[in-house]
């Protein structure tokens, strides 16, 4: 299994980025998702997660809100503010031509 | 914006911040076991592997916290009540740590106050980076030469540069000033006429010089100090336009300067410059300083360069007497301050070393401390305190600490600084100025945080090498890592390097001052009392001479006096010095290169009350007068020089001075150290007053008295204003002159004697921690070692051994150190090298005793360890 800490650094930022910008959305369901689009593959604790949420946050790329659910509980919900839009723009395209200078290199190896 | 609302809600609303984040990770959790329970597991199954999922809560609060970027100031104002707890729990400890860094930030701020105010400050006057003084500079004499200047000179210095707003010639010295119909002293300075524009100074009172009356030879006014103004006329408005006499020279006041405006010597009273004759011919005549003021944008650099192009042209067009000689331009703080620069530079240094030695024992202390804590520590860690955040809080602790330090040391500071200025030799300038100023607060501030950083660092950093598991597991028994250890040992050594370097310096310095005070002076300065007495006339008026013939018999005739007589400079000053030639005067002669003395214009009696040894021929007499054949007397120096064994009684002696007639050699007199202790004497020419009209208006009469001179003053007083009540009288004794020769090196030795002194008991204060320390550590091995048999005696050598260990590698250090540093004091020592071995001796001897009596008593009571409770011990 693939520990969050695994991942390249700051992709983890990508990755909720990514996810927030659908719709706004609470930490529970933001793991959750992270899981099902990566198949499994990428599994977030709340330990890398939270922590992670508070600081977009905190930077301004994500806005919080309390909502009230249906069975009456007050859940936290994280949307993109105009500035994580912007943000997630330049990470994902700085994220694709990383990604693909590391196929790249990998395919040349493996060909070799 | 948002961000900013979420830092204040960080900061005012932790608590909520807080408790969002509890429930925020509560409802993870109960989806997490919701969807366990979804994927078939029993509700205790899922809240198992939930918890087990969600891993340790507390540590990922803490990081939660820092990426709010939480709550910075929050978690300084919760380390600040840390720490202001963790100070009361252990108020001994604190209050040693605190007293250590007091004393050690005191001393500096107390020391750095009067570098501040005497060489830092910028002078009270308007734009004064554009104040110079220039001067002539013979080159030969390296570039720190500095002369005066002759009238016509200085007329073409003024007319040629094109760098200088302002030009001005002065010269000052003490007055007889009467206001009001009394007669005082007073500082009295001559001005030409760009003086004022010099320095950019305007009256507060009246107006400057103007027209004619800045030129020579214009109608007489005076400008008065600010100071002069309050003390002699109450600040009154109509003080301007009242008389003023100097000598026999009435004076108008035309005006008031500010107030702190006293340049230079802090002058009472400027008139305009009157020249000599003799002064607006002679080139070689250099009787005159300086002062410019540089246009604005025109840097020092060019200035001085166009000065040297114009010195270099008039040694072209004067080779007689501008030869080899160029002008010297310098700032006039720098001129100020020539002298002490250095001595204070050097104080600030000694005072530094001090302020180390207080870190490294702070430091040893901490480390003690932080040893105890040990488990503290680990249990912050385990509760989920990262490495950073524990070291913050080590480190806030330690700012706390010396923060406190600091105002303590500020208390210490200011009556440091008094003594300092009581200390002060004559002729610091600005002494008065020196106080608590943001400056000097700004340094209390920035060496305290420096000084926490320093001593605090090497806590801070063994707690952030801590194991977490073995602290723990090891946490019942009190073992310490052997690293730990290492570095108090090498705090120690450090620390007593230090004071090596410190006591050595002080050592030099103290050798050198006994050797000074040791020099056979040539006559006796006990019992001595002196009084300054200025006829108020021109030099040569006979008037001058009538007062000291009627004043001086009536002081010999006083009950308690045992000799009298009259110099124009008592030993410790000289105030003129010339070429002479004996036997007859050369047609052609270079002033320059001709041999020179010192000479002095005396009454007879004068080597009687001095006590100076009449060796050869006769003193001079009363019957030595105008009309009478020309007399001197020379001293063994001179004689040594110029007759070598030949008599050199009855020969003929001419000196350039009031005139150049010849003069029979009538006796012969022991040498004096004319300029004080540490110069040796030089070759001497007496001459006796009746005959000399120069200089004959102001003399020193001195007394030889039978008890304390002191109570003789208000007699003489009486006697001296019966004679004339227009002559003003100054009172002081020999050996109050003589303390003021040496006031430079005796600041210099005891300031180094207290900074050593405060040393040895830091370093002393440090071996004894540091080994008392090492026998609580070593309890249950010494207990081992006593059952197996050791005595006492092996027992106290083990850790005296290990302590004069300690003290031997810091004393080699710092003896390699001392020598290396001593050369910075070689233009202080007076008959001893910086490498004086007996000096490096002392002071190994007196460490090897501090370092055996600091060790010796944690080894007795490692001694009396009783091994039965010190094997259970633990």
């Amino acid at each position: 299994m693939s520990k969050p800490t695994d991942l390249v650094q700051g992709t983890l930022d990508l990755l909720i980025l990514k996810i927030v910008a659908l719709e706004p959305m609470h930490g529970w369901a933001v793991a959750q998702r992270i899981r099902q689009m990566s198949r499994d593959v990428l599994q977030v604790g709340q330990s890398a997660l939270y922590p992670a949420l508070h600081k977009l946050e905190q930077q301004g790329w994500i806005e919080s809100e309390w909502k009230v659910s249906e069975a009456n509980r007050r859940i936290k919900y994280y949307s993109l503010t105009r500035a994580g839009r912007k943000a997630l723009t330049a990470e994902s395209a700085n994220w694709e031509r990383l990604s693909g200078a590391i196929s790249a290199i990998v395919r040349t190896v493996q060909e070799a | 914006m948002a961000r900013l609302r979420l830092l204040l809600r960080s900061v005012f609303r932790g608590v909520r911040a807080d408790r969002e984040l509890d429930e925020e990770l509560q409802y993870h959790l109960e989806s997490l076991i919701a969807e366990g329970v979804g994927r078939g597991l029993s509700r205790a199954e899922a809240v198992y592997a939930a918890k087990r999922a969600m891993g340790p809560i507390t540590q990922n609060r803490e990081k939660c916290r820092e990426a709010r970027g939480v709550n910075f100031l929050d978690e300084l104002w919760r380390d600040l009540r840390y720490a202001g707890r963790s100070m009361r729990r252990s108020p001994g400890f604190s209050m040693l740590a605190v007293l250590v860094m007091a004393l050690g930030i005191g001393a500096n701020t107390a020391v750095f106050s009067v570098v501040n105010a005497v060489l830092l400050r910028p002078l009270p006057y308007h734009d004064p980076n554009r104040i110079v003084l220039l001067g002539t500079r013979e080159i030969a004499q390296g570039p720190t030469d500095f002369q005066q200047v002759s009238i016509p000179n200085f007329h073409d210095w003024h007319d040629e540069n094109s760098s200088f707003e302002a030009m001005a010639v002065y010269g000052s010295r003490e007055v007889p000033v009467i206001a009001h119909g009394t007669a005082a002293y007073a500082r009295g300075t001559e001005v030409s006429a760009e003086f004022f524009r010099a320095f950019a100074v305007e009256p507060v009172a009246g107006r400057s010089f103007v027209g004619k009356e800045a030129k020579q030879g214009g109608s007489r006014v005076a400008m008065i100090s600010y100071s002069y103004w309050q003390d002699h006329f109450g600040g009154a408005a109509n003080a301007v336009g009242q008389m003023l006499r100097v000598y026999d020279k009435s004076y108008t006041i035309a005006g008031v300067l500010p107030p702190g405006f006293g340049f230079p010597d802090k002058t009472d009273v400027w008139v305009s410059a009157t020249m000599s004759v003799d002064d607006m011919k002679y080139r070689a005549a250099q009787n005159w300083l300086a002062v410019g003021r540089l246009k604005p944008n025109v840097p020092l650099k060019q200035a001085q360069a166009e000065m040297a192009a114009i010195g270099v042209r008039l040694a072209q067009h004067y080779p007689e007497s501008n030869s080899g000689r160029t002008v010297a331009v310098i700032p006039i703080l720098d001129r100020m301050v020539g002298n002490v620069r250095l001595t204070l530079y050097l104080l600030l240094g000694a005072v530094g070393l001090l302020l180390l030695i207080a870190c490294a024992n702070t430091a040893t202390l901490l480390l003690g401390r932080a040893m105890a804590r040990t488990r503290e520590v680990a249990i912050r860690a385990a509760l989920g305190a990262s490495r950073g955040r524990i070291i913050r809080q080590l480190i806030t602790e330690n700012l706390v600490l010396s923060v406190v330090a600091g105002a303590a040391g500020l208390l210490i500071a200011y009556g440091g600084s008094r003594t300092l200025i009581t200390l002060a030799p004559h002729g610091v300038p600005r002494l008065d100025e020196v106080g608590i100023d943001r400056w000097v607060l700004s340094f209390t501030l920035g060496i305290s945080v420096l000084t926490s950083l320093l001593f605090g660092s090497f806590p801070a950093l063994y707690a952030s090498k801590l194991d977490l598991n073995e602290e723990l597991k090891s946490a019942a028994k009190s073992t310490v890592s052997g690293g730990m250890t290492r570095m108090r040992g090498l705090l120690t050594v450090a620390e007593f390097a230090l004071t090596v370097v410190l006591l050595s310096g002080a050592g030099l310095l103290m050798k050198s001052f006994v050797a000074l005070q040791n020099v056979v002076l040539g006559f006796r300065p006990e019992n001595v009392l002196v009084m300054r007495a200025t006829v108020p006339v021109e030099m040569q008026a006979p008037a001058a001479r009538k007062f000291f013939q009627n004043v001086l018999p009536r002081i010999a005739r006083v009950p308690g006096i045992l000799a009298t007589g009259a110099t124009m400079a008592p030993p410790g000053s000289i105030e003129s010095c010339g070429a002479y030639f004996i036997g007859h005067m050369p047609a052609q002669f270079d002033v320059r290169s001709a041999p020179e003395s010192v000479l002095s214009v005396v009454a007879p009696g004068t080597f009687a009350a001095l006590g100076i040894p009449v060796e050869a021929g006769r003193d001079f007499s009363d019957s030595d007068t105008g009309g009478s054949p020309l007399v001197a007397i020379v001293n063994e120096a001179l004689v040594r020089k110029a007759f070598g064994k030949k008599d050199p009684l009855g020969r003929t002696i001419f000196c350039l001075y009031d005139n150049f007639k010849p003069m029979t050699i009538v006796g012969v007199v022991g040498d004096v150290h004319q300029s004080g202790p540490a110069v040796e004497p030089a070759s001497e020419c007496y001459i006796p007053y009746l005959q000399h009209g120069f200089n004959g208006n102001a003399l020193s009469i001195v007394a030889r008295t039978s008890g304390d001179p002191k109570l003789l003053e208000q007699t003489l007083r009486r006697l001296a204003h019966e004679t004339s009540p227009e002559v003003p009288v100054r009172f002081t004794t020999m050996e109050a002159n003589l303390t003021g020769n040496v006031a430079a090196p005796r600041f210099r030795t005891v300031l180094f004697g207290i900074f050593a002194g405060l040393a040895v008991c830091l370093a002393m204060a440090g071996i004894y921690g540091v080994m008392a320390c090492a026998v609580g550590q070593r309890t249950r091995e010494i207990g081992v070692r006593m059952a197996l048999g050791a005595g006492t005696g092996p027992v106290i050598r083990l850790i005296l051994g290990q302590g004069l260990t300690l003290a031997c590698i810091g004393l080699a250090i710092g003896v390699v150190a001392a020598l290396a540093g001593a050369r910075l004091l070689t233009s202080m020592l007076f008959h001893i090298k910086p490498g004086d071995p007996l000096v490096y001796l002392g002071v190994a001897g007196l460490a090897a005793v501090v370092a055996t009596g600091a060790s010796y008593l944690p080894a007795r009571r490692a001694s009396r360890i009783d091994p039965l409770t010190a094997i259970r011990h633990e």
